[in-house]
C-alpha cells in the first residue's frame, strides 16, 4: 500500500459542543479506519463522513428529515460513482459497488415519493459541487481496501443517521421505511467487511458506531 | 417450526404486533395516515403498551436463542462458530429487552420450557431455518416500530433490526446465494 497522509489532530479548545463533538467523531473516524481496516480513513473525507452521520440532528419535522435523507442517498450513490470510476477496485468490489450503488438509488427514489405524498417538494439533486468532499476522498484511494475502507466509513455513517431518525420521525409508514433502509444498509456493511477482512457482525446492535 | 412461527403470529397479534409483509412496508411509505398512536396515550399507558409490544419481541429473541442452540449440533467448523455468536447476539437483544421492559414497570416473559422446532438433518437445513427465523423477527420488528412510544425504543428496535439484517446477509452467503437480494430489508411472513 502507497504511504498514506495522516491525520495529526492536536488537542485544542473546544469552545462548542458541535466542535467538540466534532473531534470526538473525526477521531473515532480515525482510530476505527486504523484499527479495523488498516488503512487510514482519508483525511479529505472526514467532513463528509460527519455530515453524513448528522444529517438528521438539526431537523424537527418528517418532510424536513425526508428531505435529508434524499440527499444523503443522493451523495451514496455518487460516491459509489466515484469508486466505480476511480480505477481501484477490484472486479468482486466493482460488482459490490455497482449493485449497493442501485440500491442507494431505489431509497432515494422511493424517499422522493413518500416526500411528495406528504406535500413537500423533493430537494435540487446531488451534484459533485454538493460533494467535492466525496471527490478529495476518492483521489486519496490508492488502492481496492481504499476504496473498500472508505464504503464501510461511508455506510457506518449513513446507519447512524437512519438510527437517529428513528427517534425523530412521527410518521409509523416512514419509521418502517426507514428501517428497512437502515437494515440494507448494514446488510452492504456485511459485504463490505467481509471484503475488507474484518468481523462481518461485530455488534449485536448496528448503530454505525462501528 | 412453522406451527411455532404461527402461534408465535398469533402472540404478537395478540400484542398488537401483526407481521409485516414483504414490499407493504416500502409501498406503505408512499401513502396514508400511521401516526404514532402512543403519541394519544398518556404515560402508564404508553408504558403498558410498550411492554406488551416489547414481550412480544422478547419471545422472539428467547425462541431465536433456543433455535440457535438447537441447530448447533448440527454445524462444524466455520458454522458453529458463526452460530454461537449470533446465539450471542440474540441473548444480548432479549437481554435489553427485558430490561426495558423492567423499566417500563412491566415483568419480562420467560422463555418456554420447550419449543417445537423443525427436523434438521444438515448444515443447511440449519441455516435455511435460521434465515426463516431471522427473517420473521425483522418483520415482526418493523411491524412494531411505529407502536413503539418512545423514541429510545423505537432506535434500540432499529438496531436489533439491522443487526437481525446483519445476520441473514451472512447466513446467505453460508448458503452460497446473494447477500443482499434487495434494496429494502422487510423479512418475510412465515
Amino acid at each position: 500500500m502507497a504511504p498514506r497522509e495522516r491525520i495529526l489532530i492536536a488537542d485544542g479548545a473546544a469552545d462548542t459542543a458541535q466542535i467538540a463533538a466534532f473531534e470526538r467523531d473525526r477521531r473515532e473516524l480515525i482510530r476505527r479506519g486504523i484499527a479495523v481496516c488498516g488503512a487510514v480513513v482519508a483525511a479529505s473525507s472526514v467532513p463528509l463522513l460527519w455530515s453524513v452521520r448528522t444529517a438528521f440532528a438539526a431537523n424537527s419535522g418528517d418532510a424536513e428529515i425526508l428531505e435529508k435523507a434524499i440527499h444523503l442517498e443522493e451523495i451514496a450513490v455518487l460516491a459509489y460513482e466515484g469508486l466505480i470510476a476511480s480505477g481501484v477496485l477490484s472486479s468482486e468490489l466493482g460488482r459490490v459497488a455497482a449493485r449497493f450503488r442501485d440500491h442507494e438509488q431505489q431509497h432515494a427514489a422511493a424517499l422522493t415519493t413518500a416526500l411528495t405524498d406528504l406535500g413537500g417538494t423533493p430537494p435540487a439533486r446531488a451534484t459533485a459541487q454538493d460533494v467535492d468532499s466525496v471527490a478529495e476522498g476518492l483521489d486519496d484511494l490508492k488502492t481496492s481496501a481504499d476504496a473498500a475502507n472508505f464504503a464501510i466509513e461511508l455506510e457506518t455513517a449513513t446507519v447512524a443517521a437512519y438510527l437517529d431518525a428513528h427517534r425523530r420521525l412521527i410518521d409509523g409508514k416512514l419509521l418502517q421505511t426507514g428501517a428497512s433502509i437502515m437494515a440494507n444498509e448494514a446488510q452492504h456493511l456485511v459485504v463490505l467487511r467481509e471484503l475488507a477482512r474484518v468481523d462481518p457482525v461485530p455488534s449485536a446492535f448496528e448503530t454505525g458506531q462501528g | 417450526m412453522r406451527g411455532d412461527l404461527l402461534s408465535r403470529r398469533r402472540l404478537l397479534r395478540g400484542a398488537g404486533v401483526s407481521l409485516a409483509s414483504g414490499s407493504a412496508v416500502v409501498l406503505a411509505a408512499c401513502s396514508d395516515d400511521t401516526k404514532l398512536p402512543q403519541s394519544a396515550l398518556g404515560p402508564d399507558e404508553s408504558d403498558e403498551a410498550d411492554v406488551e409490544i416489547l414481550n412480544g419481541a422478547l419471545d422472539l429473541e428467547l425462541m431465536a436463542v433456543a433455535a440457535y442452540k438447537a441447530g448447533a449440533g448440527r454445524l462444524k467448523g466455520e458454522l458453529l462458530q458463526v452460530a454461537k455468536l449470533f446465539l450471542e447476539h440474540e441473548q444480548e437483544h432479549a437481554d435489553a429487552l427485558a430490561a426495558a421492559i423492567r423499566d417500563a414497570g412491566g415483568k419480562p416473559n420467560r422463555a418456554r420450557s420447550s419449543y417445537s422446532f423443525p427436523r434438521m438433518r444438515s448444515q443447511e437445513d440449519v441455516l435455511r431455518f435460521a434465515v426463516e427465523l431471522e427473517n420473521t423477527a425483522i418483520a415482526a420488528y418493523i411491524d412494531a416500530l411505529p407502536k413503539l412510544g418512545k423514541g429510545d425504543l423505537r432506535a434500540t428496535a432499529a438496531a436489533i433490526i439491522a443487526n437481525e439484517a446483519e445476520h441473514v446477509a451472512v447466513l446467505l452467503g453460508a448458503l452460497g446465494e446473494e447477500q443482499v437480494p434487495a434494496a429494502f430489508v422487510v423479512g418475510r411472513t412465515a
